[in-house]
């Protein structure tokens, strides 16, 4: 039976995180479908059938659906989904809304962020905060599933499938949409972003920090720094990672210019990949970084913003 | 500069093992009035304290250090940030009545579980717990001995926490000795006209409250000299009226502030009493038993000073012990895959962090057992039954005071030492706990008044029998571990016997020597103090100990948590139980040496 | 109006869990448990609309086992006013949660129910859509803001991009972000009077619902161990290897 993805899109565009749940869907073995529920959402459709591995894509075009409320967006894909062994969505903020409600509409139990494709029943997932992993296995007949994306590739844009409209569903009217306040350009907080890049003593002045902005801009990354920056006023206090500033814990995290002291490893050793710049190789942050670069970081933050 | 915060995580298992099996706290529980200190309200009691603890007072601790209190240009003493928040939560909570009558806003629960409490509140922020220990000092003061019309007009508030308390004892001329105070009263209509000048008082101004109340020690004109010629007081920093409500701003001013070693956050003010004639004050109980009374609240406050010798070293030891871990130097001795290359394993830095667990886990013990016979003093419907517990108490609080202040002291520096260099940098916070740590062998009586306590109250005056009754005690349970099958209760056994026997000929020879020279017990008493509590300490790992293998026994499947007791007492029982021959040696062949050289001898040219 | 709230007990968000040998699980004997923090916030919610004259009572549900009713009574400290155990050991999916709550909705009756966005332990993020779901009510998932009025709640909700607001029509579910608010400490007299509240025991046989899990937990086990770190020569493989191999840009 084939799989059915919901598509986190904003009508114009498709979300990338999309393109990482058809990875983990490929993996299940069956045709790979995905529904694109929108307004005057063509344009995200177009973008979807162009992933690699899609079969076909669903476009339903409806003004219930222009802001991806729970309700309407559920009650389509419940109309749908007998025809489905697996209804799968990237665990973004839509795709967590919508799934759950998904699943206990069709009786079924969900299975949440899954990390691995075990067996077309069987998956890994993180629970206690990525401190334990569980594998479970579903007997239910359709598995309902959101994908956490950084587990799983995104799908190359070497498609080319269909898309075919399909009818709106009746509205259940539970919800309305009335504003939304999304904050664009804006680097993200230190504390919750996925990547971080931290600029130490080694970066000699507070202007020398735009050589990290530059690369935080590009990647969606928040600036942090050791207390030595901080102390030696290139930037403001509350960019400080370590025992006495903040933990974070990134899925990438980037010390440029910084030695590696305890106390500022406290504030950064869990973070998920790490990686260190630094001309002095016998620096101790190198012992925690997965990826190590020996380099003056005055030539390799350049070469990084162009290679990114 | 932010000052930063290091984390406390209050120490809630071993608090809770304390208070069920050192401390009986069912027994407590089942004392008349306290029926509603079951152990599914204990536990949710100590872990809202301990959430407070933790979130709330902890992270102003640095805080504190670094800000300090402040006396602002309008003569009104600035805590630092966030204290006032803090104040307010504790306050908003009803913390500070929890000990209290009911009937006047308190919550009418057990000394034992307010001790908890306080143990938490002191080791997350020692500065700042002053100010609560203080108050309650000042409502039991007031509670015990004070006029209806007083207790109708203050407690309430001071229960709730809207007003603090302070104890006005020492003068510039008057510290450990009493008999010097030259405060004055003169009866003026219905109230007291006071004059004076008290320093070092506590919390004695601040920006927490809208009022204050002093509780303040003077004499009457026609008073007799010395102890027995000083009344007790009660004077608002602002007058109250008969409807509750402040009135105007009494004569007591804060001259200054003054700029201490430790605890930077609490104010320690210089009061000037009547400037203008006389600041109002009102009796609190009989004219001329001020001193008996003040002893009510200091005898409360001596055991939460000793709490605070406690609660340092916990935080100096949480501390040391997350520095050990991650700290790397070179590979420690024995070293195996899959172990922390931390300094932890080296074994001296062990050493002194087991020095630390083994005399925290000891001084808790004493505190709690100390602090439950208060409650068994007050409440047990048996009168002999409360007698008995008196005089525990009564023992067991210079013990307390001195030695577990002495020993919160060496720890403190322990976990300096731990650190290594970045303990003796500020911005570790480990030098904190050490410059906090200092003050309290000092205040509440020094360790040496506590010593004289000790001997003259305790010892001499019923002959040695409450000490030697306890001895007892901890020599049967001695004898008892001495024949177990586990070795390491049989060590603790035999070592505290030995150490009992020590504390025996001490004793003997202190009663002996003060019938020939008043200077002979005195010399020895902090000595003897010392290995009081190091006898303590140990009866207290004992029974802990022996608590453990019971429940081991009985197939509780907490056996990291249990197993560790037996070891740590063993520890103890090695480590610091063999320092009481040395001690009875000093005390019995030192005690004479000590005034041997002349005055001029000791300042003679050399 | 009447609020239900869920609250569940899990393991301390302090404490460093550990994976148990058999891969059974992880060890939960003698470690510290709490209230789910998301569900801490969903009462502090419900109590400050209580305090604002909204709510007129809050009842709340855990289903778990016999020392849930500590967690109960913590919530009953911060102001909740009635507590129901739906009393049961075995290891409950959010399924069956939501099905036990829908069944409590049907007695109680509730104008807004308002849960936690997710459980630290299983970290699901699943049972507040799914009782909406079976309810056939509205879901405001992932709040930061609740303002009921009249017959419908404006609900402030964090989405990826920023923020969102929606309007549901009341009865509805609500689930509780970490913005949403600070839970307040429960107080000495408040955590005295808990006592006293009412708290019923049922069990989910009594409600007609079958809390039998639908997965199956092959394992649980430890998650991979950070491996060695390498040296990478230039920028070119560095960016190479964070793509391809560790995959995080
Ligand atoms: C109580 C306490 C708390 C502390 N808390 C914190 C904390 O929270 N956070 C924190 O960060 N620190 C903290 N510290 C300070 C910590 O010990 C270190 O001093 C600090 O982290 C050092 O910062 P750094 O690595 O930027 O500086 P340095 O140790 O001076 O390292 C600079 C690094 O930059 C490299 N470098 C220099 N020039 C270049 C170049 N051109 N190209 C590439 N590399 C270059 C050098 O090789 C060196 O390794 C604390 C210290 C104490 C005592
Ligand atoms: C930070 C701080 C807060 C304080 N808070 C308060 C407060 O809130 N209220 C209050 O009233 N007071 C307070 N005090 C005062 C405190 O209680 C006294 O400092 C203490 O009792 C010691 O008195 P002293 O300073 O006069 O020392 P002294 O009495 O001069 O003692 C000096 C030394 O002589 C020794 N000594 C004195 N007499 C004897 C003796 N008979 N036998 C053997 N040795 C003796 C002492 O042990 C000490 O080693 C505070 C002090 C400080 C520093």
């Amino acid at each position: 039976m084939p799989i059915l993805i919901l598509a986190d899109h904003d009508n114009a565009s498709l979300k990338p995180a999309t393109a990482h749940a058809v990875t983990a869907a490929t993996k299940l073995g069956g045709d790979v479908h995905i529904l694109v529920a929108g307004r005057n959402a063509a344009p995200a459709a177009e973008q979807a059938a162009k992933l690699a591995g899609v079969a076909k894509v669903l476009l339903a075009d409806d003004a219930a659906y222009e802001h991806a409320l729970a309700e309407p967006v559920a009650a389509l894909l419940v109309s749908l989904a007998s025809g489905y062994s697996h209804v799968l969505a990237a665990a973004t903020s839509a795709g967590k809304n919508v799934l759950p409600r998904v699943a206990a509409l069709l009786d079924v139990a969900m299975i949440s962020d899954i990390t691995a494709v075990v067996a077309a029943d069987t998956f890994e997932r993180p629970i206690y905060a990525g401190n334990a992993v569980a594998t479970v296995q579903s007997t239910d007949p359709v598995k309902v599933i959101t994908v956490r994306t950084t587990a799983f590739e995104a799908a190359p844009a070497t498609g080319s499938a269909t898309v075919e409209s399909i009818a709106a569903v009746a509205d259940p009217a539970l919800s309305g949409f009335i504003s939304a306040e999304l904050s664009k350009s804006e680097r993200p907080e230190l504390t919750s972003a996925r990547i971080v890049i931290s600029g130490g003593r080694g970066m000699q002045s507070g202007d020398n920090f735009h050589l990290l902005e530059g690369i935080a801009d590009k990647l969606g990354a928040a600036v942090g720094a050791s207390r030595a920056a901080v102390d030696a006023g290139f930037v403001p206090n509350d960019y400080q990672v370590g025992q006495t500033g903040k933990i974070v814990a990134p899925d990438l995290y980037v010390a440029v210019g910084i030695s590696g002291a305890i106390q500022h490893l406290a504030g950064m050793k869990d973070s998920k990949v790490i990686v260190a710049i630094n001309k002095d190789e016998e620096a101790p942050i190198f012992q925690v970084a997965d990826y190590g670069l020996v380099a003056d970081l005055f030539k390799a933050l350049p070469e990084l913003q162009q290679a990114i | 500069m932010t000052a930063a915060a290091i984390p406390y995580t209050p120490p809630l298992k071993e608090i809770r093992f304390v208070l069920d099996h050192l401390a009986g706290m069912a027994e407590v529980a089942a004392l008349p009035g306290f029926e509603d200190a079951s152990p599914d309200m204990v536990d949710s009691i100590l872990g809202e304290a301990a959430k407070i603890a933790e979130n709330v007072l902890a992270p102003l601790n640095r805080i504190g250090d670094v800000q300090g209190a402040k006396l602002g240009g309008d003569g009104v003493a600035r805590t630092a940030e966030g204290w006032g928040t803090a104040w307010q939560a504790l306050v908003e909570g009803g913390w500070n009545g929890l000990p209290f009558d009911p009937a006047r806003g308190g919550m009418g629960l057990p000394n034992l579980l307010n001790t908890a409490v306080q143990e938490m509140w002191h080791s997350a922020n020692m500065a700042f717990a002053l100010c609560p220990m203080l108050t309650q000092g000042a409502v039991n003061a007031v509670q015990l001995y004070g006029s209806d019309a007083l207790k109708d007009l203050y407690l309430p508030r001071m229960i709730s926490g809207e007003w603090t308390g302070t104890m006005n004892i020492t003068e510039p001329q008057a510290g450990s000795d009493l008999a010097a105070t030259r405060s004055r009263a003169v009866p003026n209509g219905d109230h007291y006209l006071v004059t004076g000048q008290k320093i070092f008082i506590t919390y004695g101004d601040h920006d927490l409250t809208e009022n204050i109340v002093h509780l303040v020690l003077a004499r009457l004109p026609d008073a007799p000299p010395g102890v027995k010629g000083i009344s007790l007081f009660v004077v608002p920093k602002f007058l109250v009226n008969p409807d509750g409500s402040l009135g105007g701003r009494n004569q007591v001013k804060c001259v200054s502030l003054e700029h201490k070693l430790g605890i930077h956050g609490s104010p320690t003010a210089v009061l000037s009493f009547g400037d203008e004639g006389g600041a109002t004050g009102f009796l609190v109980g009989e004219p001329n038993r001020g001193l008996e009374y003040m002893f009510t609240m200091m005898n409360h406050a001596r055991l939460n000073v000793a709490m605070q010798g406690l609660s340092i070293a916990e935080r100096a030891y949480q501390q040391a012990l997350a520095y050990a871990r991650d700290r790397v130097q070179g590979k420690p001795l024995g070293w195996s895959e899959g172990q922390s290359k931390g300094i932890v394993n080296h074994p001296d830095v062990r050493r002194l962090l087991m020095g630390m667990k083994a005399r925290i886990e000891a001084m808790r013990g004493i505190l709690y057992t100390a602090a439950a016979a208060v409650d068994v003093a007050h409440h047990h419907a048996d009168e002999a039954t409360r007698g008995r517990a008196a005089l525990l108490v009564d023992l067991l609080t210079p013990i307390a005071k001195g030695w577990c202040t002495e020993t919160g002291q060496q720890l403190a520096s322990d976990g300096v030492q731990v650190h290594g260099g970045m303990g003796f940098i500020e911005e570790t916070g480990a030098a904190q706990h050490q410059r906090d740590a200092r003050i309290t062998t000092i205040y509440e009586g020094t360790t040496a008044i506590q010593a004289n306590d000790l001997i003259n109250r305790k010892l001499l005056r019923d002959g040695g029998a409450t000490a030697n009754g306890l001895l007892d005690e901890i020599a049967a349970l001695g004898g008892e571990l001495s024949g177990h099958a586990d070795e390491a209760l049989r060590v603790t056994g035999a070592e505290l016997t030995a150490a009992v026997h020590e504390a025996r000929q001490a004793i003997a020879w202190v009663l002996a020597a003060a019938k020939q020279d008043p200077r002979l017990p005195a010399a020895a008493s902090v000595t003897l103090l010392e290995l009081m509590g190091v006898v303590a300490g140990g009866w207290q790992l004992a029974r802990a100990a022996k608590v453990a293998a019971e429940r081991l026994a009985e197939g509780d499947a907490d056996t990291a948590f249990l197993s560790a007791k037996p070891l740590t007492a063993r520890f103890y029982a090695t480590h610091v139980l063999p320092k009481a021959a040395a001690l009875r040696a000093t005390v019995v062949n030192g005690s004479a040496s000590v005034m041997a050289l002349s005055e001029e001898q000791l300042f003679g040219a050399a | 109006m009447k609020i239900l709230c869920a609250v569940k007990r899990v393991v301390d968000y302090n404490v460093k869990i550990r994976v148990k040998t058999d891969q059974s699980g992880v060890e939960t004997s003698n470690v510290k448990f709490s209230m789910n923090p998301f569900d801490e916030i969903a009462v502090e919610e419900a109590v400050r609309l209580k305090e604002a004259g909204t709510a007129t009572e809050i009842v709340v549900v855990s289903v778990g086992p016999t020392q849930a009713q500590e967690t109960l009574r913590t919530a009953l400290a911060m102001g909740a006013d009635r507590a129901i155990l739906v009393q049961t050991d075995v290891t409950t999916e959010p399924l069956a949660v939501a099905k036990v709550l829908k069944a409590l909705v049907g007695k109680e009756a509730p104008g807004l129910v308002i849960l936690g966005k997710q459980a630290i332990d299983d970290d699901c993020n699943q049972t507040g859509q799914m009782l909406a779901a079976l309810l056939g009510w509205g879901q405001g998932t992932f709040a930061s803001k609740v303002a009921p009025a009249g017959d419908a709640v404006a609900v402030t909700r964090e989405i990826d991009g920023g923020l969102e607001v929606v309007s549901l029509k009341l009865p509805a579910v609500v689930t509780a972000d970490l913005r949403l608010n600070e839970p307040r400490y429960a107080s000495l007299p408040n955590i005295m009077k808990a006592k006293k509240k009412p708290l019923e025991t049922v069990t989910p046989d009594s409600l007609g619902v079958d809390v039998t899990p639908r997965l199956k937990t092959v394992k649980v086990a430890e998650p991979a161990k950070r491996q060695a770190g390498i040296k990478v020569p230039d920028v070119a493989t560095l960016v190479d290897k964070l793509k391809t191999e560790a995959r995080v840009i």
